[in-house]
């Protein structure tokens, strides 16, 4: 007897397309037809998204993926707002708070990298407006 | 299932324009005719809203994590999720762990490929029960696959989990699939700069496995430039250099699995 056996994700192979902030657009227009169902919204005019710059997600990719998967869903019509955060962290030895530009940046006091991120992971659908 | 991602979730909402016939409440203006004359009925249309939802978009998969993870407790079975860039060697040091672990030690194994069964082949010749999960075009599992994958491989309490992701520094990043532990493994011949250009995949690890050490002496490596540039990501990491080709450093990481 095998142990293993395939899980297929066919849905995947018919969109040739998958890149992180596609496969993440995708995760949008999945989550805004849910909310839209459960809140009794039949037509979407806008999407407000919050991109933090430290989240992982390159906002310029991400609003050009949203872009392209929106098409036949409840978001093709859409206005989508992407607000962009800028990173902030803490530093763990001074406690400084200060502006992170990118991942890598050290406390400009004390030059420790330990920082502790404080803003900028967002990643979120703050509203939708529909009726 | 969701024919727009594939995530599992029933693809509950159909999309479709006014000149069907649909079922919401609100009235359309018209207007006809009554006997010879023409009026126009009263009518209202739907109020503009606002939803504040704040909602993470991976707050789907987070959920799913969750569950994962209660099971997980549940049974008392460590799952460990194996992360790195394709060819760094993750599969043969599961190979060589299972071999050294399985006499006492239940192990279970779940892979992440995009395309063919080789390593779960590979993994059930070396004695652990393993899963495939064949992604298509994916670039990362997800915690609803994990949770399908639960569901075929009975795991018995009191197991060791390995999950193999898919070979990539940047999505399985952000996918949390209910893991005790994130290990990720870096081979020397990737480079000592990895950690600066993949940062978020070293700061959400645990420990990571510097592999093919026995390679060191041929390529430019090197160790101590690569610990720094990983600390400064993520300074809680924990490092193991290991050769699973010599079996360098593999007591460490069994000794590693048993201390968890």
């Amino acid at each position: 007897m095998t142990h293993w056996q395939v899980i297929r994700y066919p849905a995947f192979v018919e969109k040739i397309l998958i890149m992180h902030e596609l496969s993440l657009a995708l995760e949008v227009t999945d989550l805004a037809s849910r909310e839209a169902k459960k809140n009794r919204i039949a037509t979407i005019m806008e999407i407000m998204i919050e991109v933090g710059n430290l989240s992982g997600v390159e906002a310029d990719a991400f609003e050009m993926a949203l872009d392209m998967v929106v098409k036949d869903t409840i978001l093709e019509n859409a206005v989508k707002k992407i607000i962009r955060i800028t990173g902030k962290g803490r530093c763990t030895s001074c406690d400084l708070e200060f502006e992170m530009k990118n991942i890598l940046d050290c406390c400009p006091e004390c030059n420790c990298y330990s920082s502790e991120i404080i803003g900028g992971r967002e990643f979120r659908v703050v509203s939708l407006t529909g009726e | 299932m969701c024919e727009t991602c594939g995530c599992g979730q029933p693809d509950e909402v159909t999309i479709h324009d006014h000149s069907q016939k649909h079922d919401h409440d609100h009235e359309h203006s018209h207007e006809h005719e009554h006997n010879g004359h023409k009026h126009t009925h009263p009518h209202s249309h739907p109020e503009k809203r606002v939803i504040n939802l704040n909602m993470d978009i991976l707050s789907e998969n987070n959920k799913m994590a969750e569950r994962n993870r209660g099971y997980f407790e549940g049974k008392n079975i460590t799952c460990l999720n194996l992360v790195s860039s394709p060819g760094s060697g993750k599969t043969t040091i599961l190979e060589k762990t299972i071999q050294s672990l399985i006499p006492s030690q239940k192990i279970y194994v779940i892979e992440g490929d995009q395309q063919t069964m080789r390593d779960a082949e590979r993994i059930e010749k070396s004695g652990a029960p393993a899963i495939q999960i064949n992604t298509g075009s994916g670039c990362h599992l997800d915690a609803n696959m994990i949770h399908l994958a639960l569901k075929k491989l009975e795991i018995t309490n009191n197991s060791l989990l390995f999950i193999e992701n898919v070979g990539n520094l940047v999505c399985p990043a952000l996918f949390d699939l209910g893991e005790f532990k994130r290990v990720v493994v870096i081979s020397v011949t990737e480079g000592d700069d990895k950690p600066l250009k993949y940062p978020y995949m070293f700061r959400s690890s645990h420990l990571c496995l510097i592999n093919k050490t026995d390679l060191l002496p041929y390529v430019e490596f090197n160790t101590d430039t690569f610990i720094n540039y990983a600390r400064q990501m993520n300074p809680e990491l924990g490092f193991i250099l290991m050769s699973s080709k010599t079996g360098e450093g593999m007591q460490n990481w069994l000794d590693w699995i048993r201390n968890i």
